[in-house]
């Protein structure tokens, strides 16, 4: 093992590389509530496994899609744990991106020079925001099928755009099989080719610039 | 002298957070594992399927019956039409062949008047227990499993691979 990393460090400095990735400086006083993006990077890894175990039993079809999802809760060994983890993943997610974010919000985290690690940062919650949505439909159950009932309907009111922009979310004037099969396009290709780019994005910077130093307190004025 | 404890504790930690993550990863990496290798284990299941009532079955007179077949594959089950030649000497023990010939899948039929099956591609010919008399078919015709339960016959419409 210690010979295999030589081996590696010798070609590929991968000394270095650990170095900077984990051998960082951390600020003092940071603490449990500096996890929480870490927690929602690996939270994102199980989704990736688990979501691509799931995607080689489904079919995006109105005929299939129930049926298969039945087929892999029911009769495939563990298929009910990969289903679940990523059910509660999915939730998780979103749970924990938006503590992140609001973390990074009330200590100030997002100021000079972290723009635009906040502004990556917001692009990915958006795109979380994004997963939960599609993901809902793929069961293709009554509640998925009516929660993205109800969305579509939603982006209908806003202002001038919104038939279309419904129009566009649904493939059609109904909600149907085009829905499904966008849905899960957009799931599973579009939304994680995305979201990698930019959680790379964002971890590059943030290994790059190191993490910020919790604000301090103003001493209290006398008077 | 802080520095000692200090070590002590970062090593504490170090060996914790690789415990704990390990774990974790056992955890999600297992019933991953289970998961994708669960079609190694899988039998294939070919369902019993009821064919006729015992009674209808002429003794020693091998009978072409015709059936639904119902496979499931995956989440979905394809219904098809099969048939088996069904002999019994008793009306208590039942032999059901395939109704593939064995040189090359043709259907044959059974000629009452020789009491033997013909096969009309290469002209095969087996006798009524199935045994190769004549022609090309390199083993004698392949058996269902079959059952009687109550007053019904039942057939698992699958051979097992045979040599040949």
């Amino acid at each position: 093992m210690a010979k295999l990393r030589e081996w590696l460090d010798e070609r590929l400095q991968t000394r270095e590389i650990k170095h900077a990735l984990l051998d960082r400086k951390i600020p003092k006083g940071v603490g449990w509530l500096y996890t929480l993006g870490s927690v929602s990077l690996f939270i994102f890894t199980a989704q990736i496994v688990t979501g691509i175990l799931l995607a080689m039993n489904y079919v995006p079809s109105p005929e299939h899609a129930y049926l298969s999802v039945k087929h892999v809760t029911d009769q495939i060994p563990m298929g009910s744990v990969m289903r679940g983890i990523h059910k509660w993943g999915a939730s998780a997610m979103v749970i924990f991106v938006t503590l992140h974010m609001l973390r990074v919000y009330f200590m100030g985290a997002y100021k000079y020079p972290r723009e635009l690690t906040w502004i990556v940062g917001v692009l990915i919650w958006l795109i979380v925001l994004g997963f939960g949505f599609t993901g809902y439909l793929l069961p293709w159950d009554q509640k998925g099928f009516w929660a993205t009932v109800v969305g579509a309907n939603i982006a209908e009111q806003a202002p001038y755009l919104g038939p279309w922009i419904a129009k566009l979310m649904r493939g059609g004037d109904q909600l149907g099989a085009v829905t499904l099969t966008r849905f899960y396009a957009i799931h599973v290709l579009i939304l994680p080719a995305s979201l990698g780019l930019l959680v790379a994005i964002h971890l590059f910077m943030v290994i790059r610039q190191g993490i910020s130093a919790p604000p301090e307190r103003e001493p209290r004025r006398p008077g | 002298m802080t520095e000692g404890m200090d070590a002590g504790r970062r090593e504490f930690l170090k060996r914790g957070t690789l415990i704990l993550g390990g774990l974790t990863l056992l955890g999600l990496a297992i019933p991953s594992g289970v998961y994708v290798l669960a079609p190694l284990w899988k039998r294939s299941e070919e369902e019993w399927v009821e064919v006729a009532a015992v009674s209808e079955v002429p003794v020693g007179q091998p009978t072409k019956i015709e059936f639904v077949r119902r496979k499931k594959d995956g989440w979905v089950t394809i219904e098809g039409r099969s048939s088996a030649w069904v002999v019994t000497a008793d009306g208590r023990q039942f032999t059901a062949y395939d109704p593939r010939c064995t040189h090359l899948g043709c259907p044959y039929r059974f000629d009452a008047a020789q009491g033997k099956f013909l096969c009309p591609c290469h002209t095969a010919m087996f006798d009524i227990d199935g045994n190769v008399l004549s022609g090309p078919a390199p083993r004698p015709l392949d058996r269902f499993e079959t059952k009687v339960v109550g007053k019904k016959l039942l057939i698992k419409p699958a051979v097992e691979k045979k040599e040949g």
